[in-house]
């Protein structure tokens, strides 16, 4: 099956002018998605995250390397007609009204005129913007912003979504929202590529998540797969009566196993991060 | 192809839109229009002089203004969007580099376009109502003055007044901003602050102007190859702009030949395409 986005050997190195030492932003970076997956890009500041993403939508070009869209090279403009995207506090033209700037979008992706009245009216209902429609970006609220960003970014039923910190600023129920969108647009068969800070938000959400560390992408792989213990095994028992959680108890006893909770604690996913991007630091 | 006309004029739409609700741009034309009409008011030595003096300042007035304007609103558009971050929604779109290039100079012509017509419209009025005037009042001295006296003050208030070539004056001012918005399009694709780009184009305003000038002084004193390789390059990268004020053979009744607005308008075209090339070709390896 085609993967929706391949990133091939990357490599980003930023070289200030008139200064010797470069800063390498990322360093031989591979990654895979498959369509319909659901990413979550991890990583603290500085980490790369945001140059990953520049690089997939052709707004930096990679020092080497390559990536792929659907299996076409991403420099090629029409690779960006699968992709839709949030930057992470999302600015527009604030001159103009939240339609507006919907049908602005709707023209730069190339949605038919006919089709794009109801799909602004669809979208503004989906982001719960219906009421403000018409009033100009400059009076909407930093949640509202996020919003009708990522509105805009689904204007033209992209494939593919790629959103930057896509709950940055906005409150717990909108941030409730997004999460169900997401989900949404997963059960649709749409590809998602997420960065966030916000970890136990990528946990309710990610198929897949990648940490990266300075330009490194150190562990990767399925959310579950990543969090469970290696040596340890939850058995999770419906009904189970007293006297057969004590016979097991004390079956295991007699064994070379140990029992450590009846109940097993599984990792967080911050505590993954905080151990994969601490351990690197000694 | 319908689509990308589709995305460059909802580009060059919006960038009207934005340049109009700038301050600079009511206070600039505001300005030239106070110029025009105080026009009216000098120099009362005769008919004709009246004119011709309503016609030098407008003329100057709105060459001057506009040529500011396209310095300065193109000046600030792509800094702006790459600071704000509207660059990054609109390129993560299927939109060529060159289309939003395009689009934002299209915008800036949008702009020109429409204060060269409020502009031009008073200054047409004004000189209309001069001209009207003027002919009033030789009419009224008919009886002091020989038939063919008479006919010829009515025709030199006539050339003196509103005509083909006064129209092809503002044309070619709107050509001549037309370069200077291409040109500023173009260093401020790779500048990173406004002041740099304004700077830099004050200093390709000058040589516009100045080119001329010392072309013809160093051809005559020192016309060795390195020279005439130097200016030929000058040339080639700087237009001359002053090749587009016409507005001293307007006012003085010369007859300016079509076939030398048809070469300027070329030279325009030429230029506009060459620098809108360059600053895509720029902003193409530009890390955003």
């Amino acid at each position: 099956m085609q993967t929706a986005i391949r990133i091939s050997h990357v490599t980003k190195v930023y070289r200030a002018p008139f200064r010797r030492r470069a800063t390498v932003a990322l360093r031989d970076l591979n990654l895979e998605i498959a369509p319909g997956e659901v990413y979550g890009l991890l990583g603290p500041n500085g980490s790369g995250k945001s140059t990953t993403l520049k690089i997939i939508l052709s707004l930096i070009s990679p020092t080497r390397g390559s990536v792929t869209i659907f299996g076409r090279d991403n420099s090629v403009v029409a690779a960006r007609r699968e992709i839709g995207f949030l930057p992470e506090n999302a600015y527009f033209h604030k001159f103009l009204t939240g339609a507006e700037t919907l049908r602005f979008h709707a023209k730069l992706s190339g949605l038919p005129r006919s089709e794009t009245r109801a799909r602004v009216d669809e979208l503004l209902a989906t982001v719960g913007l219906t009421d403000a429609r018409d009033a100009r970006l400059s009076t909407y609220s930093k949640g509202m912003l996020q919003r009708i960003g990522l509105a805009q970014a689904l204007i033209h039923n992209p494939k593919l979504l790629v959103l930057d910190e896509p709950t940055a600023g906005v409150d717990p129920a909108g941030s409730r929202d997004i999460q169900d969108l997401i989900a949404s647009l997963r059960n649709r068969g749409t590809t998602v590529l997420l960065s966030s800070h916000l970890l136990t938000q990528v946990q309710e959400v990610c198929d897949r998540v990648g940490i990266l560390h300075r330009g490194r992408l150190l562990r990767e792989g399925p959310l579950q797969s990543l969090l469970s213990i290696e040596n340890q095994t939850e058995l999770v028992l419906e009904n189970a009566s007293p006297d057969l959680l004590d016979g097991l108890e004390q079956q295991i006893a007699s064994t070379s196993a140990r029992l450590i909770a009846r109940r097993k604690a599984q990792a967080s996913l911050e505590q993954l991060f905080l151990h994969v991007t601490e351990s690197t630091e000694e | 192809m319908i689509a990308s006309l589709r995305r460059i004029r909802a580009i060059a739409g919006t960038t009207l839109i934005e340049l109009a609700r700038l301050r600079v741009f009511y206070v600039l034309v505001l300005f030239a229009l106070v110029l025009i009409v105080s026009s009216t008011f000098l120099a009362r030595i005769s008919f004709q002089q009246e004119l011709q003096v309503t016609k030098d300042i407008s003329l100057g007035a709105i060459n001057f203004f506009l040529s500011l304007l396209a310095i300065v609103a193109t000046a600030q558009l792509l800094p702006r969007d790459i600071e704000d971050r509207v660059v990054y929604s609109v390129l993560a779109k299927p939109v060529p580099r060159f289309e939003y290039i395009l689009g934002k100079f299209l915008g800036v012509l949008g702009l020109l376009a429409l204060s060269l017509v409020a502009m031009s419209v008073l200054c047409l009025v004004v000189l209309h109502l001069r001209e009207q005037s003027a002919l009033q009042e030789a009419n009224r001295q008919v009886t002091q003055l020989a038939p063919d006296q008479l006919s010829s003050t009515l025709r030199s208030i006539q050339m003196a007044g509103i005509n083909r070539d006064l129209i092809a004056a503002l044309v070619l001012v709107l050509a001549k901003s037309a370069i200077l918005a291409a040109a500023t399009l173009c260093i401020s694709a790779f500048a990173t602050s406004n002041i740099f780009t304004i700077t830099a184009m004050a200093m390709v305003y000058l040589i516009g102007h100045l080119e001329s000038i010392a072309r013809e002084y160093w051809l005559e004193h020192a016309a060795g190859w390195v020279t005439r390789t130097f200016l030929a390059v000058v040339a080639f990268i700087f237009p001359d702009l002053q090749a587009f004020n016409i507005s001293d053979q307007v006012i003085g009744g010369i007859p300016i030949p079509a076939h030398l607005i048809v070469q300027l308008l070329g030279l325009t075209t030429f230029y506009v395409l060459s620098y809108i090339l360059l600053a895509t070709a720029i902003f193409y390896q530009r890390e955003l």
